[in-house]
């Protein structure tokens, strides 16, 4: 007779949480929980370091897979169904406009979040040395946020979706020699129609999502192989120094390393992964506990699910408040006045006003780059604040110049495109 | 065959095999590039001549054409597909002209463009009477603005 112990015991195998050792191993013999180090820094989780941008957005994208997957079971892509789902889905299914609501603000939020964890991440500089590659790692993660949001807004199939789709994939056009096929190819066809609502469709609930989780796991590796959370270095070395740990790996080049130390053998790196207390598994490894350590059970976990917390509360009140906005059916007949992208893409529609190809393809695709080469191309080795004046200066112009743009797109922009402050109405057009 | 021979024999093979999947593979990406489109057709009658009125332009929305009939010149078919980004311009009949509702581009009657962000003027096209005195537009045949049917009454 087997008892229930025994099988709690084949699932967990890990010594009590009221030991070191157990809590070590919670973190280490789990699928889950071992993208985190078994020890965090306290430091690294100071809530003005990161503001926990990173988590939020990871937490959001939780929350969006939860609701689309839902929303998924009443769902049809073909025009003539879509819109008649979405109104099922707001007056009729059990919960539906609230799964709605809740994905729909989630994604807004998504790609707030996103933009200043990119700002936070800048300002930090914590995308230098080691940390380049994982900063273009999260520049893709931003345009695959953008394009999630962008497919999934053509799905509800109403005038703003449709018309939102058609500008955007007419900017697509603009690209040079391929730009009339990567059109054709997108929207599976000529026109916003059946082709295009069902690749939208597989690209939003398939393709997109998949890639997100791929480079989302890249990241998270990344940050533990870097080195583990950012945090304001440039302060910590005020206070001393040297640390007397030995480098392990390619780490940071900032101290001079001592000959005497490094380099055992030059194809050879060696990791000590964890010191604990308590009967050991191997061998006996003894050190000097590092005091600002501390395990993350229940640490870190502790301050995780706070932030969970937070976030699935905030967006389910605001979708408890404010309902996802849906139009009338999409009339491919008749261009809404005016017809605007959705508010992150009204920057680049401002700058489309102007000339489509210079504003829909080319300060765009310069944007992208610069953004990517961004930690390559700024060789300043401080992460001071101070002695990095001038980069700090050209990305919060950079940031300004695309707010701006979007504030004009959003508020400033009546029928026509005329510019029209958002206090005065104009009579005539609907 | 010695060991060196068989080899490079081996690796020469492997080589072609691989080649041959990734072309393969290569090919299986214009699976992608639709082969049929269930779109509308470009070739399409809209009606006698006598169900258009003269001056301002008529706009058949389904189609996304302007007909204009003139007192002694006659039909000539516009695409009411603005050449920016797309979207349906209007026609003001205040001003005369047709105004995009996206970009603000604005085209004279002509289809010209008179103001605004797009590059090229209206396109027009080709508009004939078929034999059962319907008037047929060709889409895919572009036809210059001075272009007119005139029809026989």
């Amino acid at each position: 007779m087997i008892s229930i112990s025994e099988v709690y015991r084949s699932i967990v195998r890990r010594d009590p949480l009221s030991t070191e050792k157990g809590k070590a191993e919670l973190v280490f013999l789990n699928l889950w929980l071992h993208i985190h180090p078994v020890k965090v820094k306290k430091e690294n989780f100071r809530i003005r370091h990161t503001w926990y941008l990173g988590f939020i957005t990871f937490y959001l994208f939780l929350i969006l897979v939860g609701t689309g997957v839902a929303l998924m079971f009443y769902y049809r892509p073909y025009p003539a169904q879509a819109y008649q789902d979405m109104k099922d889905l707001q007056f009729v299914v059990f919960m539906g406009s609230f799964l709605r609501n809740v994905h729909r603000w989630a994604a807004h939020g998504m790609v707030i979040c996103v933009i200043l964890h990119l700002c936070r991440v800048f300002y930090t500089a914590s995308y230098k040395k080691p940390r380049q590659f994982n900063w273009v790692v999260g520049v893709v993660l931003l345009l695959l946020t953008l394009g999630l949001s962008f497919t999934g807004y053509l799905l509800p199939w109403d005038q703003l979706a449709f018309w939102a789709i058609t500008v955007g994939t007419n900017i697509g056009g603009y690209a040079p020699l391929l730009g009339a096929k990567i059109k054709e190819v997108l929207l599976g066809g000529h026109n916003v129609a059946e082709g295009a609502l069902i690749r939208f469709y597989v690209l939003h609930v398939v393709v997109l999502p998949a890639l997100v989780v791929l480079f989302t796991m890249l990241h998270f590796w990344r940050i533990r192989k870097d080195g583990g959370l950012s945090r304001p270095v440039w302060k910590l070395e005020e206070e001393t120094t040297t640390e007397g740990l030995v480098q392990i790996g390619s780490a940071a080049a900032s101290p001079p390393r001592n000959e005497s130390v490094s380099a055992a053998s030059n194809d050879k790196t060696y990791g000590l992964m964890e010191v604990v207390t308590g009967s050991p598994l191997f061998e006996t490894v003894a050190t000097e506990q590092v005091d600002e350590e501390v395990f993350s059970f229940p640490f870190a976990f502790y301050r995780e699910a706070i932030a969970f917390l937070i976030t699935l509360v905030s967006v389910m009140a605001i979708s408890l408040a404010w309902s996802a906005p849906l139009e009338e059916i999409a009339n491919p007949a008749k261009t809404p006045n005016p017809a605007k992208a959705p508010w992150y893409f009204l920057g680049l529609q401002e700058l489309v006003s102007h000339s489509a190809f210079v504003g829909g393809v080319l300060a765009p695709t310069l944007m992208v780059l610069l953004l990517l080469a961004v930690p390559y191309l700024d060789s300043n080795p401080s992460r001071r604040p101070a002695a990095r004046k001038w980069a700090i200066w050209i990305f919060t112009a950079f940031m300004l110049v695309n707010f701006v743009l979007i504030i004009v797109g959003t508020y400033f922009r009546g029928p026509g495109w005329a510019l029209t402050p958002p206090w005065v109405h104009v009579a005539g057009h609907e | 065959m010695n060991r060196r021979a068989f080899f490079n024999w081996s690796v020469a093979g492997l080589a072609a095999v691989w080649s041959a999947v990734g072309i393969a593979v290569g090919a299986v990406a214009r699976f992608l590039v639709p082969s049929v489109f269930y779109e509308p057709p470009q070739n399409f009658k809209i009606g006698n001549p006598g169900d258009y009125s003269f001056g301002a332009p008529t706009l058949l929305p389904d189609e996304k054409i302007f007909v204009f009939r003139d007192q002694e010149k006659g039909f000539a078919v516009a695409s009411a597909v603005c050449t920016h980004l797309g979207c349906t311009v209007q026609w003001f009949a205040s001003d005369d002209r047709f105004h995009c509702p996206c970009h603000g581009s604005i085209f004279t009657a002509n289809g010209e463009v008179a103001h605004g962000p797009a590059p090229r003027g209206l396109e027009w096209f080709e508009v004939t009477q078929a034999r059962d005195g319907q008037l047929r537009v060709d889409k895919s045949r572009v036809v210059p603005a001075s272009y007119r049917l005139v029809v026989k009454a």
